[in-house]
């Protein structure tokens, strides 16, 4: 298979699954380290995880599904914040292909995420687009 | 409780700049990661100047900057948009992060602040522009 030929057979609403995360402190502490963020209250006294925390969860469900895309990079990205992350609790990201288009011979594909939480209200909505690179 | 969201929505104006933010990009280079546009070969090969760190990581300090605007507000009132440009940030790349107050708009649940906002390499190329809004 190739790139374009996989390209050209994916489906638009090809459904990513769903991924469940623990947003238990350890994690958490993990994330902020590793994105040296600085503004603790939001941890140490809001008791929320960073905004953005189960955003590098997106590219990993759509690399966990397409097994013969070797690399991809970001091109857009959106996100809307809905409710907080709270630290403590589940959240489950629900994702799907919604478009694909080819644009100066690069294969641009589109995939919409949501993350909810354990009571499934939605938390997060995403939008973004990447550049299937080989 | 945080406040400064409160803070911003009282005192801000069309046109104001944000407090940046610097960052050294980080993150951590794994020669079998699962997607090698992060390792140093592979990334040359395809025109980068060496392994790119992830977009997911310099969103990450864009929504740093953001919250420090915006604070508590932004975790449930935050939108932001943003495309990558320039080629992207390797480990070590200074970045500063901007923003910029574009509109403010009056909605029913409250004022709604708009910015412009990009990210910047030590070399003063744009590496991410978009925008951002939150009620103030």
């Amino acid at each position: 298979m190739s790139l374009e030929s996989d390209f050209e057979a994916l489906p638009i609403g090809f459904d990513l699954g769903e991924w469940e995360m623990n947003l238990d402190e350890k994690t958490i502490n993990s994330y902020a380290d590793l994105m040296q963020w600085q503004a603790r209250e939001v941890i140490d006294k809001l008791h929320f995880a960073p905004p953005g925390t189960s955003i590098n969860r997106h590219p990993r469900m759509q690399f966990a599904k397409f097994t013969n895309l070797r690399s991809a990079i970001w091109a857009k990205s959106e996100h809307e914040f809905l409710k907080p992350f709270k630290i403590g609790t589940k959240i489950f990201i629900r994702g799907k292909i919604v478009d694909k288009f080819i644009k100066r011979g690069r294969f641009y594909k589109v995939a919409e995420f949501e993350t909810l939480d354990e009571n499934g209200e939605v938390l997060m909505r995403s939008r973004e687009t990447g550049i299937n690179v080989e | 409780m945080s406040n400064k969201g409160e803070k911003m929505g009282r005192n801000i104006q069309v046109g104001q700049e944000i407090p940046v933010l610097t960052k050294t990009a980080f993150m951590p280079i794994e020669e079998d990661a699962r997607n090698p546009i992060h390792t140093e070969g592979y990334a040359k090969k395809f025109g980068m100047r060496g392994a790119l760190v992830a977009g997911s990581t310099l969103l990450s300090y864009m929504l740093e900057m953001l919250y420090n605007t915006f604070g508590e507000k932004w975790l449930s009132h935050g939108k932001i948009n943003i495309s990558f440009i320039g080629g992207g940030a390797l480990n070590g790349d200074q970045i500063i992060v901007h923003g910029l107050v574009e509109s403010i708009e009056t909605q029913e649940d409250g004022d709604r602040i708009t910015l412009d906002i990009w990210m910047e390499n030590q070399n003063g190329v744009k590496i991410m522009v978009g925008q951002a809004s939150c009620l103030g």
